[in-house]
């Protein structure tokens, strides 16, 4: 007789722990059955698909892919980051009546800006539509949800960029001229320590009230060493400032999040 | 090994205790109809056992795994339809069916959106889905997880009868292959039919379980409102007394 019909047998009865008992005396019958079962097959029951590194960088691309999708449809965030940071950058251009030399500050300040929107609006978005449990239950290594979500913001914040550097380069009447690619690969190495950090923080914002204050509360003081070395950087670049220290800080920032980010996004989102 | 094994599992929220010590254990193949009254804590063990949220006390095995200490092997073998479809809003079913796959490494079988009755709204945005055709479209979801331990949360709200159909067969299909199923839902009668035992849980405690045999929606009644009267006055007074 099957395990179930055996089972199905069995009255129940609250009063007594007698259905307990019952199922704890079928279940001693049935890890012996199992064993045996076991070892002829081969195959352990519950038995875990391998998470190799292939499957983490499919996961990650899936999630950035879905959120950039969502993006494009909704356009929500990027045309709030794109609206914050330039008019901050036409503003500030008003204020300081064009002057070449604030370029740098503006274009960083800016860009800050829009990351710390960016950053509510992606992560936060998430948990108030309700998807972020189904994200989280998907299996696997959460640390693939925050390099896909990694990977979405440093897309949006790349555009943001795009769209930023020629509105300062106008406005101020600065040009890097030959320089551009160092110009750019400076602004694409803040923007992955912005991402990593942003996107952490997006998810520790989650787990409290106020988030939308939270985020730029906690995202501001941790971009500074990420402002400061992107000033000094385009300064240096603009030829009006000398490089300094300020790759090292600027790499040593980017190293130190993403090593550290994805772990302690694991533990933030445990329990959401 | 069992499909699912609690043992004192316990769960506050605060000063709230939503489960008290909670033992239950369901083996392979076996679908289990959880009830009780709103509060009981029915969510709150499919979440622990999902793995969406931590015990404060006592364990949890899926398959053997822990729920905490080996969380996303659990998430290999654990899928949830909840009472939330999780749903995108701007994105189609044949979008979310693809994510679904991508992020758990299994094909999309070419049948399933026929199968879940959505083909024919394969690639309209989820917002222009009515309610049953996104609970269709969480199902279809689960389907395409392939879980060996299922767990359901209400998986009838806003289905019509082929809907429903759906669930009954999702239960089917991973009993059939080893799995086990915890179906938490009110509507006793159509859970009676799919589950092979029951489980009764008032106030965070499980007040009854055993196998289904016998069981009536008369019954289930009595023992949910056993389960949620006060204790006796003399045993209370006993109690206090000592």
């Amino acid at each position: 007789m099957s395990l179930r019909a055996r089972v199905a047998q069995r009255g129940m009865d609250p009063r007594t722990p007698s259905a307990l008992e019952t199922g704890r005396a079928d279940l001693q019958a049935h890890r012996a059955a199992e064993a045996g079962a076991a070892g002829a097959s081969g195959v352990a029951a519950g038995a875990v698909p391998a998470g190799g590194g292939l499957t983490g960088l499919r996961r990650a691309a899936a999630v950035a892919w879905k959120d950039l999708l969502l993006e494009w449809r909704r356009r929500e965030t990027v045309a709030a980051m794109v609206f914050l940071a330039c008019l901050t950058a036409v503003l500030l251009g008003f204020a300081f009546g064009g002057r070449g030399e604030v370029a740098p500050a503006v274009l960083w300040v800016a860009l800050v800006l829009g990351a710390v929107l960016g950053v509510s609006r992606l992560t936060v978005a998430e948990a108030e539509q309700g998807t972020l449990e189904a994200l989280l239950l998907y299996p696997g290594a959460r640390e693939h949800l925050f390099w896909g979500k990694w990977a979405a913001l440093t897309g949006l914040l790349t555009a943001l960029a795009a769209v930023l550097l020629p509105l300062v380069a106008v406005l101020f009447g600065v040009a890097a001229g030959p320089r551009w690619p160092l110009l750019a690969g400076t602004v694409l190495l803040g923007i992955v320590g912005l991402a990593a950090v942003g996107t952490l923080f997006g998810a520790l914002a989650l787990h409290v009230r106020g988030r939308e204050l939270l985020v730029p509360l906690l995202l501001l003081p941790l971009a500074l060493p990420v402002l400061l070395a992107g000033i000094r950087l385009t300064e240096a670049i603009l030829g009006t400032g000398r490089v300094g220290p300020w790759p090292a800080v600027l790499a040593v920032f980017d190293i130190l999040f993403l090593l550290v980010a994805p772990i302690l996004f694991e533990l933030v989102v445990e329990e959401v | 090994m069992p499909a699912l094994e609690t043992v004192e599992l316990r769960r506050r929220f605060g000063p709230h205790t939503a489960l008290t010590g909670v033992t239950l254990t369901a083996l392979p193949g076996s679908a289990w109809l959880l009830v009780g009254p709103n509060g009981a804590g029915k969510t709150t063990l499919l979440r622990l056992v999902a793995t969406a949220l931590r015990p404060t006390g006592g364990t949890a095995r899926v398959f053997g795994r822990d729920v905490v200490r080996d969380a996303p092997a659990v998430r290999t073998l654990v899928a949830v339809a909840g009472a939330a479809d999780g749903a995108y809003e701007a994105l189609t079913p044949r979008e979310h069916l693809t994510f679904a796959a991508a992020m758990s490494g299994r094909p999309v079988p070419p049948d399933l959106l026929a199968w879940a009755g959505l083909a024919r709204v394969a690639d309209r945005r989820v917002e222009e889905l009515s309610q049953g055709l996104r609970r269709r479209l969480a199902l279809a979801r689960v389907r395409l997880l392939a879980p060996r331990l299922l767990l359901l949360d209400e998986p009838f709200t806003a289905l019509d009868a082929e809907g429903q159909h759906l669930v009954e067969d999702l239960v089917r299909t991973v009993t059939e292959r080893g799995g086990a199923v915890v179906l938490a839902t009110h509507e006793w009668e159509r859970g009676l039919r799919l589950a092979d035992h029951v489980a009764v849980l008032v106030g965070g405690r499980l007040v009854a379980q055993g196998p289904r045999q016998g069981m009536t929606v008369e019954r289930l009644r009595t023992l949910v409102a056993a389960g949620a009267a006060p204790p006796p006055v003399s045993a209370a007074a006993g109690g206090s007394g000592q």
